[in-house]
């Protein structure tokens, strides 16, 4: 085999249209122009990706289990076929506790603020792209979910609605680049910004005033400043202050609640409405 | 190049289902392998350019359905990518183990950079923080690449057996 021997000569024409259409589709997605098409394309798609994630939720159980093996194995030795059949009965509860304990909790954080309504939605598929932090569920428009609704956890605060189709949507996490979360800190009361994009999925506050005196274990919970977010969620705790009098505001590193490389299921908090902040942009009278 | 474009479409649907739904859940250091771009940048090795663009754009398209990212911005990245790569095989010496290998950190880099260029071009945030954050990924593309080859070229042979004069 010689690597070398594969075809060089291209058809210019050909390079030209794909890179053209690529650009294209991307200026005319970026626009909105795109959104029913999407829709139409994605919604069968999103079927697949629902029978796929099932699957794959089994054998990542079984691989994240090991030890459970492990032990199954030297009870088989000692009582053979009987203990095999428990052990698999065992397995069933466990997942059983394990799908109640979920819902428990989410019923629980559902109790703890009950003004507001909720749709409760699985978790299906992730970002493709390595860049963007964000995931799909498998509730869209024909289940009441509207772009920019707020999503969390039982444990806090996951991000907002992106984008929909009739049966799932895209959430972006606000552990994303792009994503920027007015905040407030428990004990202090110190409000800043937290932004995404840090390593290992943390979040950083910034702006902080200095005259807060900020301290590590803090619980950081959204502000309701900016209207895009409620008040009061749970979004994680700080890990690290960074304070410079040098500088004229601090920074503290946030450990999100919400682990989100296991997350199953979320809710959607439907009757939320955001604060239409565009007419500050265009003042009365211009 | 008919042929290989109608085996790129269901090949590549199914690689970004398979990137989703199923890989998100073995991740290493928060990071999954590019399958799709591996796949096309095997297909580029093997087939030339011209093809190898093709199976980019599609896989490109075909991951972008399932990213909040806008539709043809993976195809972009993909594109200039294999093209980059591709162009440089010649003056690369011959070795069918460390070439693909070469190529996959190669190809990733540039991936990775036109991508993160061409999101901020279209208004999304992205910054050299980004980047080096997705440095791993670029050593996990290169010890995925080997294997994701040897596949494909055994495909390419049962598809396209080569003529042998006596």
């Amino acid at each position: 085999m010689n690597l070398n021997d594969a075809p060089q000569r291209i058809r210019w024409i050909t390079v030209a249209f794909l890179v053209g259409t690529a650009i294209l589709l991307s200026i005319l997605d970026a626009t909105g122009n795109l959104d029913a098409a999407f829709s139409i394309l994605r919604d069968p798609l999103t079927a697949v990706l629902n029978v796929t994630s099932g699957g794959a939720d089994t054998v990542a159980g079984v691989l994240a289990g090991p030890r459970d093996l492990e032990a199954a194995r030297s009870e088989i030795a000692l009582l053979q076929s009987q203990v095999d059949e428990l052990e698999r009965e065992n397995e069933e509860l466990r997942e059983i506790q394990g799908e109640y304990q979920l819902l428990l909790d989410l019923f629980n954080r559902a109790r703890q603020t009950p003004e507001y309504t909720r749709q409760t939605a699985s978790v299906i598929g992730r970002d493709t792209s390595p860049a963007i932090r964000s995931i799909i569920i498998d509730k869209g428009s024909e289940d009441g979910v509207r772009v920019g609704m707020p999503v969390e956890s039982a444990r806090g605060l996951v991000g907002r609605v992106y984008r929909t189709t009739g049966h799932s949507a895209q959430v972006a996490l606000i552990t994303d680049n792009a994503s920027a979360v007015p905040a407030r800190l428990g004990n202090s009361r110190a409000t800043g910004l937290l932004r995404g994009g840090e390593l290992g999925g943390s979040l950083l506050m910034d702006w902080i005033d200095l005259k807060y005196q900020v301290e590590v274990g803090e619980v950081a919970l959204t502000s309701g400043l900016g209207g895009e977010f409620p008040q009061g969620i749970v979004i994680g705790r700080v890990v690290e202050v960074n304070r410079s009098e040098a500088e004229l505001s601090q920074r503290a590193l946030v450990q999100t609640a919400t682990d989100f490389d296991s997350l199953e299921m979320v809710f959607v908090i439907t009757d939320f409405q955001p604060l239409d902040v565009d007419i500050f942009a265009n003042p009365p009278g211009n | 190049m008919r042929t290989g474009i109608y085996v790129a479409i269901p090949v590549m649907l199914g690689l970004a289902v398979l990137q989703t739904a199923v890989l998100p859940r073995f991740s290493i250091l928060g990071l999954v392998p590019q399958l799709s771009f591996l796949v096309a940048l095997s297909w580029a090795l093997l087939r030339g350019l011209e093809e190898g663009l093709a199976w980019g754009f599609i896989a490109g398209i075909s991951l972008d359905l399932f990213s909040i990212a806008p539709l043809g911005t993976t195809a972009v990245a993909y594109m200039a990518a294999i093209f980059a790569v591709v162009s440089l095989i010649r003056v690369l010496p011959e070795n069918r183990f460390f070439i693909p290998v070469v190529m996959a950190a190669l190809g990733s880099t540039v991936c990775l950079l036109v991508y993160l260029v061409f999101m901020r071009l279209l208004g999304f945030s992205s910054s050299v923080e980004t980047a080096v954050t997705l440095a791993p990924l670029i050593l996990l593309n290169a010890g995925f690449m080997l294997p994701v080859y040897w596949l494909i070229y055994s495909i390419d042979r049962v598809i396209h057996p080569r003529r042998v004069e006596l």
